[in-house]
Order: C-alpha cells, then structure tokens, then sequence
C-alpha cells in the first residue's frame, strides 16, 4: 500500500495543510493506485450523497402519503355536515288561477286561514256574487285548478315517517255552481 | 428621538437584527439538518420537529448573547442531542427494510438502471449498517459538508480523530460496496 493512501480521504476533503495538500496532488498525479482509490473515494462519497438524497425524498413522500386519506376523510366529514345542516327549503308555487276573460270578474283571495294545530295555508278563490245583471254562471268555466292548498306532510304522518320538509299539495277544481268538481291531492 | 428612548429602542434594534440573521440561517441549514436527521433515523416529522426546536434554541442563544463562532456547528450539535434523546429505537429504524424507499428512488429511471440503483444503495445500506455509531454519524455530517473541525464540535470528537474515523469508514464502504 502506498504511503500517501491514508492522507488520500482528508485531501480529497480539502483539509490537509496547503504544504500536505500540494504534496499529495503531486503525488497522485504520478502514482497509478493513488489515482484509482481517489476514485474509488470519490464513488463512495458521490453514491453517500445520493442514498441521503433518495432517504429524504422517499421519507418525505410516505409522510405526505399518509397525510392523504386522513385529509380526505376530514374534507368528507366537512361535506357532509354542511349537506345535513344546511336547512333545506322547498317552496312550492302556487298555480296561478286564471279567471275567464269573458266574465272579467276578479278573482279575490282571501287570507291564509290557519288551522289551530295544523300549518295550512289556504287560499280560497271567491267566486262572483250573482247578481241579476251578471252573465248566467253556467257559462262560467275554470280551465285549471282553481284552489291549491299546501299541506305540510309532517302534519299527517307521524314524525320521520316521511322526509323531513315534504308536503302535499290539495288542487280543487270548483265547478259554476260553486261546488267542487274534482280534488286531486299530490305530493 | 429623544436621549432615553435609545435604550428602549435597542434591545429591540438587536432582537430584530438576531432574528433576520436566523431566517437566513433558516433558509440556509434547514434543508441539510432535515437530511442529516432522516438520514440518522429519525421520520420525516421527528425531524422537523428537531429543526424547528433547534432554530427557537439558535434565537435564543443569539438573543442572550451567546457565541457566534461555528453557528452551523452549533446547530447541528442541538439537532443531534435532540435527535437521541428521541433516538430509542435508532438500531431498529435504521435496520427497517427500504424496499418502499428503493422504488420511489427508482421510480423514473429505466428498468436495467433502476435495478442497478437499487442493488447500490441496497450494498451501501447493509455496509453502512455495519459502521460503527461514530463512523457512521461523521459520514452522514461529512455528507453534509461540515467540516471536520464542525463534525468534531457536534460529536464532541478532536479533529484529528474526526479525520480517522472517516477515513476508516471511506474505506471500509469502498471495500463492502465495491462501488
């Protein structure tokens, strides 16, 4: 074994004194073996840096992986509570109530009327008073539904029976007498 | 400004000067420290918990006044006694297969390349295994670029011995890997 060999390390690592440091690239530059154990030295170090590379680059990915599905069932948990609390409107509209042309007589609503235990919100069409001077009634013909009326469904049905918000809706057709014709309940 | 506002004014004048010094320490350090740490065993959080733990124990050493001589020596000799004071397990990290680490290493290269990286850092891991404790701490800081005086300040090793035991495990890596 050469003698420069155990000041090849430290040399290679700059910290040799100048004096030491000019010697051994002198040497080295001339011996065959110095030449090929810096290389081999200079292997090892390079193939060191990149294992360290690699570890950190692999540690680093598996702790973000690991951060993933506990992220997305948080983001999950967050979607859902908003869906659940979030207070759910359905508004209904009403039909409108077409009057006949040909009476040209107003159609009044009265106030919602309300039940005492019961969420109901009524309107009623009044129909004209007949007087002597006014068209026969008979030829007085609704041509849709002239009376809706709204029903919340949980009055109905016992609670959770039926989903939360739902209600049904009671169309009334009102004949020219002033009867009712037809009545058709739905959901 | 009046006279009496100035020694109000200084401590806080210092404070300021303290802490942009260690941002730029931060941006500096961190990035070796975290390696040095996974490296040495730690997991990726452990180890940026001990960096974080070491720049609040830089500002206030720097705060109080202490030495500035050697601040990256400094930092890394905080990082490591803090590194094995969590360090119980430190021979069974070190000893967990890397065959998830090794195909992520692996990941972009070709496949003859991917199985010669693998079958590298597979020889490199199991010789560096086989070093002892102190050869293999002043690789892992010698790979950082801490010079021997700086590897000697954090292990608490003279220099001259710092200068041995790395040149012993160079050569003892040089002959297992035969890389």
């Amino acid at each position: 074994m050469c003698d420069f060999q155990p000041k090849l390390v430290a040399w290679l690592d700059h910290e040799l004194p100048e004096d030491q440091a000019a010697e051994v690239e002198r040497h080295v530059q001339a011996c065959e073996e110095c030449r090929a154990e810096r290389e081999n030295y200079e292997q090892v170090s390079g193939t060191i840096d990149a294992y360290c590379d690699a570890v950190m680059a692999a540690k680093t990915h598996r702790s973000t992986l690991r951060w993933v599905p506990a992220m997305s069932g948080a983001l999950l948990a967050i979607a859902a509570s908003v869906l659940f609390l979030t207070p759910q409107r359905h508004r209904i509209e009403p039909r409108p109530v077409i009057t006949p042309a040909a009476t040209a007589a107003p159609v009044q609503f009265l106030a919602a009327e309300s039940v005492a235990h019961k969420k109901i919100h009524r309107r009623r069409a009044v129909l004209p008073v007949q007087g002597p001077s006014q068209q026969p009634a008979a030829k007085w013909q609704p041509a849709e539904t002239a009376v809706q009326i709204t029903i919340p469904a949980e009055t109905m049905f016992a609670p959770g029976a039926i989903p939360e918000g739902m209600n049904f809706v009671a169309e009334l057709s009102i004949g020219p007498d002033g009867s009712v014709e037809r009545l058709r309940l739905r959901p | 400004m009046s006279d009496d506002s100035v020694p109000l004014a200084l401590p806080f004048l210092r404070f300021a000067a303290r802490s942009s010094e260690v941002t730029v320490l931060y941006r500096e350090l961190r990035k070796p420290l975290l390696r040095y740490l996974v490296c040495l065993g730690l997991s990726s959080d452990e180890a940026q918990d001990v960096v974080q733990d070491s720049f609040v124990s830089l500002q206030h050493h720097l705060a109080a006044g202490g030495t500035q001589d050697n601040i990256r020596g400094w930092l890394f000799r905080v990082a490591h006694n803090q590194a094995r004071n969590r360090q119980t397990s430190y021979h069974r990290r070190f000893g967990e297969p890397l065959d998830s680490e090794m195909d992520f290493i692996a990941a972009g290269a070709t496949p003859e390349k991917a199985v010669l990286e693998k079958e590298k850092f597979r020889r490199l891991r199991s010789a560096i295994g086989l070093l002892a404790e102190s050869e293999r701490e002043c690789l892992l800081l010698r790979a950082e670029g801490l010079r021997y005086r700086e590897i000697g300040d954090v292990l608490g090793l003279a220099t001259s011995t710092v200068a041995d035991t790395i040149d012993r495990a160079i050569k003892k890596l040089a002959e297992k890997c035969n890389v």
